[in-house]
């Protein structure tokens, strides 16, 4: 009744060349920003005031849920532009990960390399010596992360003008292994650090501090900040919010058409002028970008310290690959929803069957949840394929259709 | 005006000798002919001819082993078909290669890509592009300007798209397909697909247009339609047109020059009429009666 087009009517191509074809749908956009933005910092916070909600919830939420929801949905944004758009299967998302979360490493480090030497009295020293001035900015290492990962990105799309479909699946793969392997092999990348596990220096952006923390005297005591989960919520929330405008306005003009042209029919394509090669590797440099960024805010942002070889396994390639399928081929809302659905499913079904069971009685295991929540997240995703292949972003896009009839179908 | 009256421009694209053999299997043997500005030119022959496999020798797709192709006056070196589309020569296929994923709007933007350039690689193109070592050294950095105005759809970069999406809607306007701009094109049935092919090729502004079996497996009305467009392309925008088609009635009506193959020769050449009257093509068609036939009887 109250989503359709009637009275809408555009003059200009300009605005009809707009993101949303409905006045309803840009309403919706700003409306769901505002909750993410001012309603979910300000709402939870007024909870833990109110004394409604434990402070530890709250950090929970954000730390847990919240960060994991933003780095993956990163992540699939990434891979559905190089999957979705340009119809090119990768399977090393979570190298390229790992390249970003490495790369924001060594830049937020200052590049160190060893420098081993025999002293006077003939014993070997080594020390580490920096090659850059440490960066402690996290949307600059960010955006770093994101330039390394594309060059990295381009030399693996490589052969992608020669193999196609499957076999582009397995080169992939290939980056996947190789890069992991540097991670736990290439000592340099982890600072010779004998468990080779990379952690995040302190970083502070607008006086905030980010990660670490900082001790300050205040009313001549000694005080130490903590990081407030609100502020590496907000940061995650805007530079996502930021890439997934950035990736819209690529996929609806030239860049994205040229993509889609390729997936859609590839001859059809060279003949209008549009050169494989070069359009492949922009799309396998724009998507690495986004991993990377996703990677190196998984870093600092989620989890602050990791070992290379386990954050950045093929599972969570796998489990990329999943949100964008789930999600919707080809589809920007469809990244976020396949990574709502990946990300979010799993716990719920972990507080829910305890909670099932503490309404019987019967005590669950830790071990039984797991189980279960496996079973049924596998059933669900075969149920989703089968019932609608083109994934969430096909189901939203339906319910939008039914809702513009609703209530009078003709 | 009857076509045989009309007047043509000089020779857009010659081609001499061309040979063109898959391992032992010749496809095309020792074929040359001529097309002429502002003509329409049928290939035609019975199947496996070598008609598409021509078309595709003057796309770029095929690279034939001897022979020459001069195209606007310039001999061709071995060109990729992106290449041969940046010379202007836009082609349609015999099965329809739209982008299935796409709209018709999109699908006919599409092939603008090449109109379409952002303002700093114009600037370069101008400027920039004609000195010594400076073109190298800048192209990145012009390349990388055009590609952020492009990521945040920023001022000049939706100029741009407006600009071309006014043509694009001229295109549409011209072929009458207005009601399915928004459709995926997957959707639509296939005379209109055939339609939104020809519409993608004519958004290219092409010099030379190369259509592969137009009217294949159209019904009478939608053939009407497509050969008015086909004419009206070429009355309008003067557009060179080389067609393939299998509907005889449809080629003597609407073409200047018809050249037929046969197994890959050139067996006759000429205005319709005489076409129609060579033997060998008669033959060609009809088949011959052998001698063992003809004592038999």
């Amino acid at each position: 009744m109250f989503y359709r087009e009637a009275g809408q009517f555009y003059t200009s191509y300009a605005k009809d060349q707009g993101i949303f074809q409905l006045r309803q749908d840009k309403y919706g956009l700003w409306g769901i920003l505002f909750i993410a933005f001012i309603v979910i910092p300000v709402g939870l916070y007024l909870l833990v005031q109110g004394g409604l909600m434990a402070a530890s919830t709250k950090d929970y939420l954000y730390n847990s849920i919240f960060l994991l929801l933003l780095v993956n949905s990163m992540a699939a944004l990434g891979l559905n532009i190089l999957t979705g758009y340009c119809g090119q299967i990768s399977l090393g998302t979570a190298g390229f990960m790992g390249v970003g979360a490495f790369a924001a490493y060594k830049f937020s480090t200052g590049m160190n390399y060893r420098n081993q030497h025999e002293d006077d009295a003939g014993e070997l020293v080594s020390q580490l010596v920096p090659m850059l001035p440490p960066i402690d900015n996290p949307l600059i290492l960010m955006i770093l992360a994101g330039a390394v990962t594309s060059v990295v990105g381009v030399i693996f799309g490589l052969p992608s003008l020669r193999i196609k479909g499957f076999y582009l699946a397995v080169a992939t793969l290939a980056a996947q292994f190789f890069l992991v392997w540097c991670f736990s092999r290439v000592e340099w990348l982890y600072d010779y650090v004998s468990s080779s596990t990379i952690q995040v220096p302190p970083m502070k952006l607008f006086g905030l501090v980010v990660t670490g923390s900082e001790t300050v005297m205040r009313d001549g005591q000694q005080v130490t900040i903590y990081p407030a989960a609100e502020t590496k919520y907000l940061i995650c929330l805007a530079t996502v919010v930021f890439f997934a405008f950035v990736a819209k306005n690529m996929v609806r003009g030239r860049i994205g058409r040229a993509w889609m042209a390729i997936r859609d029919m590839d001859i059809a394509a060279q003949l209008i002028g549009i050169r494989p090669l070069a359009t492949k590797l922009l799309a396998f440099a724009v998507s690495s970008f986004f991993c990377g960024v996703a990677g190196a805010m998984l870093f600092i942002f989620y989890l602050g310290a990791l070992e290379g070889a386990e954050a950045f396994n093929i599972n969570e390639s796998f489990a990329v690959l999943f949100m964008v399928i789930i999600g919707g081929l080809g589809s920007i809302t469809g990244a976020f929803l396949g990574a709502a659905f990946i990300t979010l499913i799993p716990i719920f079904l972990v507080i829910f069957f305890p909670w099932l069971g503490g309404q019987f009685g019967i005590p669950v295991s830790t071990a039984l949840v797991e189980h279960i929540q496996f079973m049924i997240f596998g059933a669900l995703i075969i149920i989703f394929l089968i019932m609608e292949p083109l994934g969430l972003a096909r189901l939203w896009q339906i319910g939008k259709e039914r809702l513009r009839q609703w209530p009078f179908p003709y | 005006m009857k076509h045989s009256e009309r007047k043509f421009g000089d020779t857009l694209l010659k081609v001499d000798n061309i040979t063109l053999r898959f391992g032992g299997v010749k496809a095309i043997t020792d074929v040359s002919f001529e097309i002429r500005e502002k003509q329409i030119f049928a290939i035609i022959g019975p199947n496996g001819a070598g008609k598409t496999s021509m078309l595709n020798v003057i796309n770029g797709f095929y690279h034939p082993q001897e022979g020459t192709i001069t195209y606007k006056g310039n001999p061709r070196h071995q060109m990729k078909p992106h290449e041969a589309a940046e010379t202007g020569i836009a082609r349609t296929f015999q099965n329809v290669a739209l982008f299935r994923g796409m709209s018709t709007l999109d699908n006919v933007m599409t092939g603008r890509l090449l109109k379409m350039s952002g303002p700093s690689m114009r600037y370069y193109h101008n400027k920039l592009a004609n000195m010594p070592v400076i073109n190298y050294l800048t192209y990145p950095a012009m390349w990388f300007g055009d590609f952020l105005l492009d990521s945040l759809y920023w001022g000049p970069y939706q100029k741009e798209e407006v600009a071309h999406r006014k043509a694009a809607e001229e295109v549409i306007d011209f072929l009458e397909i207005q009601s399915i701009r928004r459709t995926p094109v997957g959707r639509l049935p296939y005379g209109l697909q055939k339609r939104v092919e020809l519409g993608r090729a004519l958004a290219m502004e092409p010099d030379l247009l190369l259509l592969d079996e137009p009217m294949a497996g159209m019904n009478l009305e939608e053939k009407e339609d497509m050969c008015r467009f086909v004419i009206d392309v070429n009355d309008e925008f003067g557009t060179t047109i080389a067609l393939i088609e299998h509907d005889m009635g449809v080629v003597m009506d609407i073409s200047d020059h018809v050249v037929v193959l046969n197994y890959g020769r050139k067996i006759s050449e000429g205005t319709p009429a005489v076409v129609q009257a060579d033997q060998d093509v008669i033959d060609a068609y009809l088949g011959v009666a052998h001698e063992e036939d003809l004592n038999e009887n």
